[in-house]
């Protein structure tokens, strides 16, 4: 059979794939070679836009926020969902199916309005999360969650988490729902405790998931912007400074063309390394 | 499991199901509550229930121009994928040709690409075009950076589909591509509804793009609207909440009407 007519089913997405991603990735790596004057290329400068990358301290910090944000994305809702699922598992289809919808509806919302409304619970003179302190008699822990440098990272992750642990539930429950079913009933004969085959049977067992939520939240911490953008822009200072924050204010508000470029093919480098590593990995599965 | 276990796994259940819900419904309750009513604590019942906040936005912020730009965009680039990515996810999954392996690895490739990582040149690009501040400079690239993923899904798909019935279709059809469209597609029509839902979820919930490529206010998508508005009118919380529910109450309605379509959708390409 020839090649033509797949090459014809092929064309339409290649040519809009090729057009607005592939061609625009080769551009940036281009640029990034290149000494920019408002706009305007002027010469081939080598790497030394890329040495720039040594001395920019706010580089560093939102590569360190980014990383941060990827551990404290596998602490708390990837095993939050590994343990929700394990739970619901055990329960009816009927309970299974409401509760896995009500733990999804936030990964509906978009991260401009999860953003807004956490701003809100967030709020130091009326938001929900103080004022539920308040009334629990936990009032001195309240604070300027997102104002004050310590706390803002680590509550914009919690938003994150609301975004992302009914996902991490969904993809376990399918992993669990096919587990053989006799290996818990051969536990249970044992009279062996719930947490007992939660660690021996079902843990093991979700390997690969765990794999593929690991992978997926990593990536997804290199790529974020929305909730950043609707709730800190990356302050108080630098406190919530990520990669892609770093690359839009380069861009639209210094207007630096060639270090823009170089951060761009920077988050690159990461998320198709990442990717790469998820491929090997789960491949050899 | 004994009692004790059960009951205090019902528990944690609970509690995370409050985390789930606690938001949504505090916006909710905002949304109907009158200015005056603010300072009652959040969790006060609204009353009276405030229709204002919803007429106010909707007719005076201009959320209703908002709303139907975010859907005509999300219509369009949900039209744009289903007309691309079932060909090439087909032409992946059964067809043989050279370059096989290289394309999908392209294709592959993009599936993580961040749109923030080429927005550099890509912006440049658009303004060459003449695109900057048109529905279809934010159009065509969010199709295509959906692309990957729509294909990679596509192909999943299609690989489901038993050869025997292609081969019987090409069989009688004069050209693949009348094979593609009356066979195929016809027994992909759950990986299709899913992917429909999937593209139009992300097109609806996007803000970078729409952000930086649509200048004129009238042209603004519901995202970014909903976006400034918070920076504008700091202190208009009703208006704000009733903004931020129009901005995602289609994608709720959407995703409780068809959950499973849904979850097949977002979870191709995971491993059990």
């Amino acid at each position: 059979m020839s090649s033509r007519p797949a090459y014809f089913f092929l064309l339409p997405a290649l040519l809009l794939y090729g057009t607005f991603v592939v061609v625009p990735i080769l551009q940036v790596t281009a640029y990034s070679f290149f000494s920019w004057d408002n706009g305007i290329v002027q010469e081939f400068v080598g790497f030394a836009n890329y040495a720039r990358l040594a001395s920019d301290t706010v580089f560093w910090a939102a590569l360190g926020h980014n990383a941060i944000w990827v551990l404290l994305t596998l602490a708390f809702p990837l095993l939050a969902g590994l343990l929700l699922a394990a739970m619901l598992a055990e329960r009816s289809p009927r309970t299974i199916q409401v509760m896995s919808a009500i733990y999804f509806i936030p990964r509906t919302i978009p991260l401009v309005v999860a953003g807004i409304i956490w701003g809100w619970i967030y709020n130091p003179l009326f938001g929900l999360l103080n004022y539920g302190l308040d009334m629990v008699g936990l009032g001195t822990l309240a604070g300027a969650w997102l104002a004050e440098e310590s706390s803002a990272l680590a509550s914009l992750n919690v938003v994150g988490a609301w975004t992302f642990f009914g996902f991490c539930v969904v993809i376990y429950l399918g992993a669990i729902q096919s587990i053989d079913p006799s290996l818990y009933e051969a536990a249970d004969v044992d009279g062996a405790p719930w947490w007992r085959k939660f660690r021996d049977i079902t843990v093991p067992l979700l390997n690969n998931s765990t794999l593929f939520l690991g992978l997926y939240a990593a990536i997804e911490a290199m790529r974020f912007f929305d909730l950043i953008w609707v709730t800190t822009q990356g302050g108080p200072g630098y406190a919530t400074e990520v990669l892609t924050t770093h690359i839009y204010k380069t861009f639209f508000l210094v207007g630096d063309f060639g270090y823009a470029a170089v951060l761009s093919v920077v988050l690159l480098v990461i998320v198709l390394s990442l990717s790469a590593v998820a491929f090997r990995l789960l491949r050899a599965k | 499991m004994n009692r004790f276990t059960k009951h205090s796994q019902t528990i944690i259940l609970a509690i995370f199901a409050l985390y789930a819900l606690a938001p949504v419904y505090l916006v909710l309750l905002a949304s109907m509550r009158s200015e005056s009513d603010l300072f009652n604590g959040p969790l006060s019942l609204p009353w009276p229930i405030e229709t204002a906040n919803y007429l106010r936005v909707w007719t005076e912020s201009g959320f209703s121009t908002f709303f139907w730009n975010s859907l005509r965009i999300s219509v369009a680039v949900t039209i744009l994928v289903l007309l691309t990515a079932p060909l090439a996810g087909y032409a992946f999954a059964k067809m043989r040709f050279r370059g096989r392996e290289v394309l999908f690895a392209v294709f592959l490739a993009g599936l993580v690409v961040p749109a923030p990582s080429v927005i550099v040149a890509l912006y440049g690009n658009l303004q060459v075009m003449g695109l900057i501040d048109t529905h279809v400079g934010v159009i065509l690239p969010q199709a295509a950076l959906l692309m990957p993923f729509s294909v990679f899904m596509m192909r999943t798909v299609m690989q489901e589909v038993p050869d025997e019935l292609i081969e019987a279709s090409t069989m009688d059809a004069a050209t693949p591509l009348y094979g593609f469209l009356t066979v195929v597609v016809a027994l992909a029509r759950p990986g299709l509804m899913s992917l429909t839902l999937i593209v139009f979820m992300f097109s609806w919930q996007e803000y970078l793009l729409p952000l930086v490529v649509l200048q004129t206010e009238t042209l603004k998508t519901i995202q970014v609207g909903a976006a400034s508005l918070q920076g504008r009118y700091g202190v208009d919380y009703g208006g704000i909440a009733a903004a931020g529910l129009i901005a995602f109450a289609p994608l709720v309605v959407l995703f409780l009407a068809m959950q499973r379509s849904f979850v097949r959708g977002l979870s191709a390409g995971a491993v059990k």
